[in-house]
């Protein structure tokens, strides 16, 4: 999720508000290094804006878990919500995350 | 192009080179009983199945499917796949959950929509096996069910207008024609 003061800004704001992109953009560039470094297979920042946050695809389900597990140690928040694109029948599948003491589980 | 055939390995051990049945189509593994064979696919149900087939490197390649429940506690392993919903699950009253892994392998093949589906090392001993494969054979008129197995050959699908039974031989020798 974005940095706390930009989320939900409308794109009218957004252009009163350079500070705001720029931060939005900082996050945006911070999220691609480090899931550069992380990444052991392909990954896509989606570039759609979105209010809450930027979305993430992961090709790989281990990158995609060791990003959320990692949460912390990068200083941001994930929005409790996972999509899985089904190969049988493509459709994309959505779960909520759910944080346990010990890591974490889907619902 | 999309193949017309796809093959079902049961539930019981198959002395047959199933490598060569991937010239024909897509192969669908049920559970962890052929584990020394590389699948296309592969169905499982049971959690002790599944963390056997991620730790074989024969299913490295394999997209194995499991129902929604087991899914969620595998969702971050790459080559694990959730179950479709089949349609008239309830009415053959089957639970993906419990049924055998064969059964899910064999509504899935007819999910994929292929034409012919050999049953390769399918158990059809059990009383309840037998009911559900026709079952879902009566459910696709426009599937052909080819059996097959060593002589002397089952007559136990003759009734059935799409239920063929055949000989490894024969098997052998189609996928000999389709090279």
């Amino acid at each position: 999720m974005w940095p706390a003061v930009c989320r939900n800004r409308s794109v009218e704001i957004l252009k009163e508000r350079p500070d705001l992109v720029d931060q939005m953009n900082n996050f945006r560039t911070k999220i691609d290094n480090v899931l550069k470094i992380i990444c052991r297979k392909h990954f896509q920042v989606d570039a759609t804006y979105m209010m809450s946050g930027v979305r993430l695809w992961f090709q790989s389900g281990q990158d995609c878990y060791d990003f959320i597990i990692r949460q912390p140690e990068f200083e941001w928040e994930v929005h409790p919500e996972l999509s899985v694109m089904n190969t049988i029948t493509s459709q994309l599948q959505t779960f909520e995350i759910v944080y346990t003491p010990t890591g974490i589980t889907i619902d | 192009m999309k193949s017309a055939y796809i093959t079902v390995v049961g539930n019981l051990p198959v002395r047959f080179d199933i490598e060569q049945a991937k010239k024909l189509g897509p192969v669908i593994a049920s559970g962890n009983t052929n584990k020394s064979i590389s699948f296309d696919y592969a169905t499982a149900n049971s959690e002790t199945n599944l963390q056997d087939m991620l730790n074989s490197s024969s299913f490295k390649h394999s997209e194995v499917l499991v129902p929604e429940g087991l899914f969620k506690k595998y969702v971050f392993f790459d080559g694990v796949t959730c179950l479709p919903d089949f349609p008239g699950l309830k009415s053959y009253d089957i639970d993906p959950e419990k049924c055998s892994p064969q059964t899910l392998s064999l509504m899935l093949s007819v999910y994929l929509r292929q034409t012919i589906v050999f049953l390769v090392g399918y158990d059809i001993s059990n009383p309840t096996e037998l009911t559900r494969l026709k079952s879902i054979m009566v459910a696709n008129p426009n599937t052909k069910f080819m059996f097959i197995c060593n002589p002397p050959r089952t007559y136990q699908l003759d009734d059935l207008a799409n239920g063929f039974c055949d000989t490894f031989i024969k098997f052998q020798e189609l996928i000999d024609r389709a090279k």
